[in-house]
């Protein structure tokens, strides 16, 4: 194949002997390429989507409006185990996803404190409360003794999904 | 307290379970004053007459004179219906006002200090205080404390976010102690600093240890004074071969026997002899006034390195020896 040569001030031409031979070539089309960014983003629509403050914040308002969803020491300089904790994240999120299933009214806060995890969850009041209770009771004893280290959840119940606003 | 308002069937669970777990658990936002939930929860018909009206927050009871760490006496996530604050927390909507505190996700976010108020502080402090004992009273200058413990040891404990306690940084052990402190004579302190190479600083007069080669902080503690016990016996002891000393390994420059002291002789002797001054005694040469001051100014400008006060000293030394004062 013949390489496509390239010096400054001439434009680069790509020299395909293929041109000569009698055989059918393939041409390539492409279009500009869409570099928009989807990550954490809603995308607006007619003004009827309610959207609360976690979602209405794009990742890049992290820090500037918006807070942390999980504190740890292991992302601070010199210090270790953060891809540990954020595993232990990950599972704990899908665990409060699947005990509470259409109860949580927003992402999940996790805290670490010495060697505790406080998950703090903000649930709709879909369940009547012995339910609640059983659950709660439930799953920190199931997390301690999976984790092997205290693990208590604190929620707090909301009527609705608090809306910051429509998009 | 939330133990007053538990139903009672509650109370029936298994001893196992603390009421620590239930009062938690319970947020108090469940008794928020809300609309009744039939006009929230329309998915669960079923369970319409089983569920409780939303309660008012506990803030409405609250009087001004509360005993505030009853409330927060450990670190708790933030409650809304417990802290009588109206604290609202957010980046505002256009002609809006930041979010109000029920449901505030920001809220629950950041770390808050409600259990650090400065009453609980003084109760803390009130309940340390049995097990602090007094400041020993004949320690009370710094050069006693020096005196009576010559060596510190440096140690550092870290404690992080993890079910994990051990930290391999924990393990360095740093000794410092003043070379003055310690009975040394004269060739001990030089063969001392010899040994030790780096690890000392002249401006200080300290000798820093570092150890971290043992796993544990008590095994590289009990290295440390070991190696300052080895050290200490070893510079006092004399070797054979300490005999074959060099100028070379010298630490500072000796006036006796120098090749400086032989050149002022032998000049001296020179003009001394062109003056036909042939009753010369070499001691009483170098034990006048000039040579002395010529020694001292030679033995500061090596010690020293050149600066201007040396120089100009040597000067003055070097033309009152010659006389061409």
């Amino acid at each position: 194949m013949a390489a496509p040569m390239c010096f400054r001030g001439l434009r680069l031409r790509v020299l395909s002997w293929s041109r000569e031979l009698p055989c059918s070539w393939c041409a390539l089309h492409t279009s500009a390429v869409c570099t928009k960014n989807r990550a954490a983003r809603v995308r607006v629509g007619k003004g009827d989507k309610p959207v609360t403050y976690e979602e209405a914040h794009a990742p890049h308002y992290i820090a500037h409006r918006k807070g942390w969803l999980s504190l740890h020491t292991g992302n601070l300089d010199g210090e270790d185990h953060a891809a540990e904790r954020t595993v232990e994240d990950v599972f704990l999120r899908k665990f409060m996803l699947g005990t509470f299933p259409g109860c949580l009214a927003d992402q999940v806060i996790l805290k670490r404190r010495a060697n505790q995890v406080e998950i703090c969850a903000l649930v709709l009041r879909q369940l009547p409360a012995y339910k609640f209770y059983f659950l709660v009771g439930c799953s920190e004893t199931l997390l301690s003794h999976f984790y092997k280290c205290p693990v208590r959840l604190h929620l707090q119940t909301v009527p609705s999904k608090v809306v910051y606003k429509y998009i | 307290m939330a133990a007053a308002t538990l139903p009672a069937w509650l109370a029936l669970q298994p001893a196992a379970r603390t009421l620590r777990a239930f009062c938690t658990a319970v947020s108090p936002a469940t008794r928020s004053a809300i609309p009744s939930p039939r006009t929230a929860g329309r998915t669960s018909r079923y369970e319409r007459p089983l569920r409780r009206k939303a309660l008012p927050p506990r803030t409405e009871k609250m009087t001004v004179d509360l005993d505030w760490p009853s409330v927060y006496p450990v670190a708790a996530p933030f409650k809304p219906s417990a802290v009588p604050l109206p604290v609202r927390m957010g980046y505002p909507v256009k002609r809006g006002v930041p979010m109000a505190k029920e449901g505030n996700l920001e809220l629950l976010k950041i770390p808050n200090f409600l259990h650090l108020t400065p009453v609980a502080i003084k109760k803390h402090c009130e309940a340390l205080k049995d097990f602090c004992t007094e400041w020993p009273a004949a320690l009370d200058s710094d050069e006693k404390c020096e005196k009576h413990f010559p060596i510190e040891i440096d140690t550092a404990d870290y404690v992080s976010a993890g079910p994990s306690i051990r930290n391999p940084k924990a393990r360095v052990v740093t000794l410092r102690v003043k070379l003055s402190s310690l009975n040394l004579d004269d060739h001990a302190k030089k063969k001392l600093i010899k040994l030790v190479g780096e690890r000392y600083c002249k401006t200080t007069d300290v000798l820093t240890i570092r150890t971290d080669r043992c796993p544990l902080k008590r095994q590289n503690y009990d290295y440390a004074i070991y190696l300052l016990t080895v050290l200490y016996h070893e510079s006092w002891k004399t070797e054979e071969w300490e005999k074959e000393k060099t100028e070379a390994d010298m630490e500072e420059y000796i006036w006796k026997n120098s090749p400086s002291e032989k050149n002022i002789l032998e000049t001296l002797l020179q003009i001394k002899t062109a003056e036909k001054d042939l009753e010369v005694n070499k001691e009483e040469l170098l034990g006048t006034k000039e040579v002395e001051d010529y020694k001292k100014c030679v033995v500061s400008l090596k010690n020293e390195g050149d600066n201007e006060e040396t120089l100009s000293q040597y000067k003055e030394s070097v033309k009152k020896l010659l006389k061409l004062m």
